[in-house]
């Protein structure tokens, strides 16, 4: 009965959690739609990005311009379809190149042990010294404007989350009596990977690939508004919000389409995990 | 005469559904009541309910009287003022009962201080005469953490007594100890009564009646079996439910079949352990035989556990040889954990596991069909997961996988020290008969001298 | 030697550690910066020692010599690093001031901000935490789940651009930027502490609702100790821990913080003049910059590392 009277606690306590389907389907959905979106680019609605016209500047939604034109009369929303492909393809990016090797090199500290396992540990440690955003920042800054350094400097910074976490998981893991026993009859590495480790890591590996994505969307942003990152004219968000600030008295809704963009990203990848929490 | 405790129809529930009940029962003070029964019998909840502990969800019904005065009336803050002063209690799981970030003697000195209102000053002797009279001596300063289960048990106690309330509640209080241990806290609590005390013990095990006595309640899924003095129930139970539980007192169990044992298929010789740096075993010897049982007895922290991972080859020994007989493969030698769950891949369907090990051996399917039929195992089960099954099924589920391997060694750890005792003799039993049906060699870890003496046909007992 | 001060001192090697590495790494970055710049690196290292105005051609080619610029690059890289560890960080290419000093008087401007915003992280996040943490499951709870996933999503200077726009420039509540008075603080404040707030307010709540569910805390109450003292000599300590603990986790978010809402806000602090060195190719403030970031950084880790020593006694027996 005691069981009985825990799982009785257990569904008044998740009361909240109990609405989490819906919420991580509605950031699913939403990241499927930015996908589609960023994937489609500028030609989904055939404008052009970078097309000035002095003559129709800080215009509102019409027609021709869906969602108004900026300070240079260029189509907002030709800008905002570039801006994700760009923010969305450098976060997709950074978490593959970022992940596999973490996971990998995690995985292989945990089983391997020893010398490995401590220069990874260390190497690790010293890319954590400093806070991600400020070593992005500079290495963003050795060459100012490339999208190569900004996609380099993300997935060096992130690519720790993913080798701690999975050293530190794998390591309980494999002590389990449960690793033993299936050892002991006879499972070769690559079922104890798949049976054992892969289940047990794998949710949390997706969590830190969403946070891991939404850090590199806002880092992208971040690093453009404050003129280090990428820079103008590409259509970036945080360049765009840069651009746009002056203007905000004749044409409020203008600089918040890409806070609204950014916001809604990130929103959608926090979502789609479940919470507001790193594992 | 007014009852310490007297409950008169009580019945938990939860919503609509009657989880426990209706129970009636009085004691005296200076009387002993045991309410016995197995896991999810509802016995917690007849403590949670006169203690007014019961979680948010559940709901009581039914008169509570404690000293004459009715409680189940009572608003909480009421009930929780007789906390410490006529009502104590001792925890189920005495580490998760201390606060682990405060040292032991704080943690009792503070129920002098605040419970019994003394002065801080005579609080902390009154603390070091009760460290001492529990023999507590020297784990004054240790935090909860780095005390061992029988000592965590007597600080919660001195805690818990230190208001000196009339009536002791203990909920499983020997839980997770092992046998020398066990009696300590047994000891302790049968104290409690000699001293003019009221006694309300919980437990799963006869032995833990037998040495309280008293008055008795049987549980069974949250219905009454059967109650009356200890003598009566345990010498003539009136009830077939209450015979099982006390025939599966391994004290109770016949002796089992001895086995005639066949070659010498596995032998330790001059067999020395170290794990971690720490030296455990030295000199140990065993030639093991066909089809014969083993009991592998011994105290806590000697080093049982990895005396059977270097026999299974997983350890390397210090010194000396693990040899198998000719022709057999490392995977002869299969074990069985303690703790059935934590030896099952947790997020993976059984079946997969199961068939996982049957493709690697080319074992045919049907036999594990079968092997699980003949072990009670319903193939319903398959399609679960590890944490959805009980431990006992789980048990059996596990020795139905290490015979897939056909091995010719079975170690098993202590497994079925945290299952219920009709279940732990029911698959001791299995394992018996699946023993000498396969001319499997079983080594059996066990803390419990009568499953050693009744069970095995050998008992090795490892000293310092 | 007591147990606490043993602790206290391993804590000490390791964030020391940490430090060098911090230091090791700026410096390398710094130098891969001045190798990536075009043209003649003794001109501009000379520039950067003695501003422009006071440099020629004499003075680079001492230079050249003094670094061995025509060394290698390993060896050039050497010497870089021996004169950051002499705690020599140059002169501003774009100020011609001593690095040192700029900093000096920025450094407060920052460190105010940061205090401010774990105020006011603190402020919100304690009583709604607690609030939440009390009654898991209600209203409560479960708005602060939603409001907290949604503050979450919004990175620190578009929230702080929202702000201003509603604050500053709509209502005129607070000053845009700049730095004339306390006021100023409000917004940048605030900005940085509700995105600290939308997830130290869950962690609070977690470790109210772990404390509060915990046997032994049952067992305090059970064997005599009123609801007070239960709270006070058990609940507090013990939920403060993963909270404490929470906050090492949230520096880095807040120094990340400080650099862009400075720059949002024009806050004459730290961050807002590594931003601009970056901007301006100002290398010799780059490096310093950065470098007393990270060691603050460091240094506020310390402090966290410490205080959890102060809180939980375990392993200090070990």
């Amino acid at each position: 009965m005691s069981n009985q009277s825990e799982m009785m606690i257990d569904a008044g306590v998740s009361g909240a959690q109990s609405t989490l389907p819906v919420s991580r389907m509605t950031g699913l959905a939403l990241l499927a739609l930015l996908a589609v979106a960023a994937i489609g680019g500028p030609g989904l609605i055939g404008g052009d990005p970078a097309k000035q016209s002095l003559l129709h500047t800080l215009e509102g939604p019409s027609a021709a311009h869906p969602l108004g034109t900026d300070n240079l009369g260029r189509d907002m929303a030709a800008r905002l379809l570039s801006g994700a492909q760009l923010s969305l393809s450098l976060a997709f990016l950074s978490v593959i190149t970022a992940g596999l090797p973490g996971t990998l090199l995690g995985i292989a500290a945990a089983w391997f042990g020893g010398w490995a396992d401590r220069l990874l540990g260390a190497f690790a440690d010293a890319v954590l010294a400093l806070p991600g955003l400020l070593l992005v920042l500079m290495l963003a800054a050795i060459s100012p404007g490339s999208w190569w350094a900004l996609y380099a400097g993300i997935s060096l910074t992130l690519w720790v989350e993913y080798f701690r976490y999975t050293r530190q998981r794998a390591r309980i893991v494999l002590a389990e009596p449960s690793v033993e026993a299936s050892k002991l009859l006879g499972l070769g590495p690559w079922l104890l990977i798949r049976r054992h480790l892969i289940p047990e890591i794998g949710p949390g590996l997706l969590t830190i690939a969403a946070f891991g994505a939404a850090t590199a969307v806002t880092s992208v942003a971040a690093l453009g508004f404050v003129s280090v990152g990428i820079r103008p004219p590409t259509a970036e968000w945080g360049v765009m919000m840069t651009e746009l600030l002056p203007y905000w008295r004749e044409a409020p809704f203008l600089i918040l389409q890409p806070v609204a963009c950014l916001v809604l990203t990130v929103l959608a990848l926090h979502l789609s995990v479940g919470g507001p929490r790193r594992p | 005469m007014t009852h310490s405790i007297e409950v008169d129809m009580l019945s938990v529930f939860a919503g609509p559904t009657r989880l426990m009940g209706p129970v009636s029962f009085s004691v005296a003070p200076g009387g002993t009541l045991v309410i016995m029964g197995e896991t999810g019998a509802g016995k917690s909840l007849i403590a949670q309910a006169i203690l007014g502990t019961l979680p948010g969800a559940l709901r009581a019904e039914g008169h509570i009287t404690i000293n004459g005065s009715r409680v189940d009336t009572l608003p909480v803050a009421e009930r929780a003022a007789m906390w410490g002063h006529e009502l104590a209690t001792l925890p189920q799981e005495p580490w998760r009962a201390l606060d682990p970030l405060m040292r032991a003697f704080r943690q009792v000195t503070e129920s002098y201080r605040f419970v019994a209102g003394h002065p801080p000053v005579q609080a902390r002797e009154d603390t070091a005469e009760a460290f001492q009279a529990l023999g507590l001596s020297g784990a004054e300063d240790r935090l909860p953490g780095a005390l061992s289960g029988g000592m965590a048990q007597r600080v919660a106690f001195a805690a818990a007594t230190a208001g000196k309330a009339p009536i002791l509640i203990a909920d499983e209080p020997t839980k997770g100890l092992d046998a020398a241990r066990h009696a300590k806290v047994v000891d302790l609590l049968a104290k409690v009564p000699a001293t003019g005390g009221t006694l309300l013990a919980i437990t799963h095990e006869v032995a833990v009646t037998r040495r309280l006595g008293g008055h008795v309640v049987v549980l069974r899924d949250g219905q009454l079996v059967e109650q009356g003095p200890a003598k009566t129930v345990l010498s003539a139970p009136a009830d077939s439910y209450t015979r099982a539980l006390l025939d599966a007192d391994p004290q109770c169990w016949p002796h089992s079949n001895p086995h005639s044992a066949g070659d010498v298929i596995l032998t330790a010789q001059d067999l020395a352990i170290a794990r971690d740096g720490k030296h455990l075993i030295d000199g140990f010897n065993l030639s093991l035989k066909q089809g014969e049982r083993v009991a592998l007895t011994g105290p806590s922290g000697i080093g049982k556990t990895t005396l059977l991972d270097a026999l299974a080859g997983l350890l390397p020994p210090a010194s000396g040889h693990v040899t198998r007989a000719q022709g057999l493969s490392r995977h002869a030698v299969q074990k069985l954990y303690q703790d059935p769950p934590a030896a099952f891949p947790t997020r993976i369907p059984l079946e997969k596991s199961l068939r996982d090990v049957a493709r690697l051996h080319k074992t045919d399917w049907g036999f594990v069909l079968r092997t699980l039929e003949h072990l009670g195992v319903r193939p319903s089960l398959l399609s679960r997961r590890p944490d959805e099954v009980s431990g006992g099924e789980l048990q059996r589920i596990s020795i139905a996988r290490a015979l897939t391997v056909r091995p010719s060694v079975l170690l098993a750890d202590e497994p079925t020290s945290r299952l219920d005792p009709i279940t732990q003799r029911d698959t001791l039993r299995l394992l018996e008969k699946v023993a000498a049906e396969e001319n499997i060699a079983v080594v059996l870890v066990t803390h419990d001298r009568h499953i050693a003496d009744k069970w095995a046909d050998r008992i090795l007992k490892l000293a310092k | 030697m007591n147990a606490f001060a043993r602790m206290a001192l391993a804590t000490l090697a390791t964030r020391g550690v940490q430090a060098i590495i911090v230091a090791v790494i700026v410096g390398i970055v710094s130098f891969a910066m001045m190798q990536a710049l075009p043209g003649d690196a003794a001109y501009r290292i000379a520039a950067g020692r003695y501003g422009y105005d006071m440099m020629d051609a004499a003075s680079a080619d001492a230079v050249r010599a003094e670094l061995g610029l025509d060394q290698p690059t390993l060896v050039q890289l050497w010497a870089w690093l021996k004169t950051l560890a002499q705690f020599d960080l140059g002169t501003s290419a774009v100020y011609g001031t001593s690095v040192a000093d700029e900093i000096a008087s920025q450094l407060g401007y920052s460190l105010l901000l940061a205090a401010g915003a774990v105020v006011a992280s603190l402020l919100i996040a304690l009583p709604l935490g607690i609030a939440s943490g009390l009654r898991p499951g209600g209203l409560l709870d479960s708005m602060s789940l939603a409001v907290s996933i949604f503050v979450r999503s919004i990175p620190a200077f578009a929230l702080g651009i929202v702000l201003v726009l509603v604050f500053a420039v709509q209502l005129k509540l607070f000053p845009v930027a700049g730095f004339q008075g306390f006021s100023n603080l409000v917004l940048p404040s605030l900005t940085l502490g509700l995105g600290l707030a939308a997830v130290s307010n869950r962690v609070i709540r977690d470790a109210v609702v772990d404390a509060m569910s915990a046997d032994w805390r049952l067992f305090a109450r059970t064997k005599g100790l009123s609801a007070r003292l239960t709270l006070t000599r058990h609940v507090l300590r013990n939920a403060a821990l993963p909270v404490v603990t929470y906050i090492g986790v949230q520096l880095a978010y807040l120094i990340e913080g400080v650099v862009i809402v400075e720059s949002v806000f024009a806050w004459p602090g730290i961050g807002h003049a590594l931003v601009h060195a970056i901007f301006g190719r100002d290398i010799a403030m780059v490096q310093g910059t950065a470098l007393v970031l990270g060691l603050t950084y460091v240094a506020l880790n310390l402090c966290v590392d410490l205080a959890c020593r102060g809180i939980d006694p375990r392993g200090r027996t070990a």
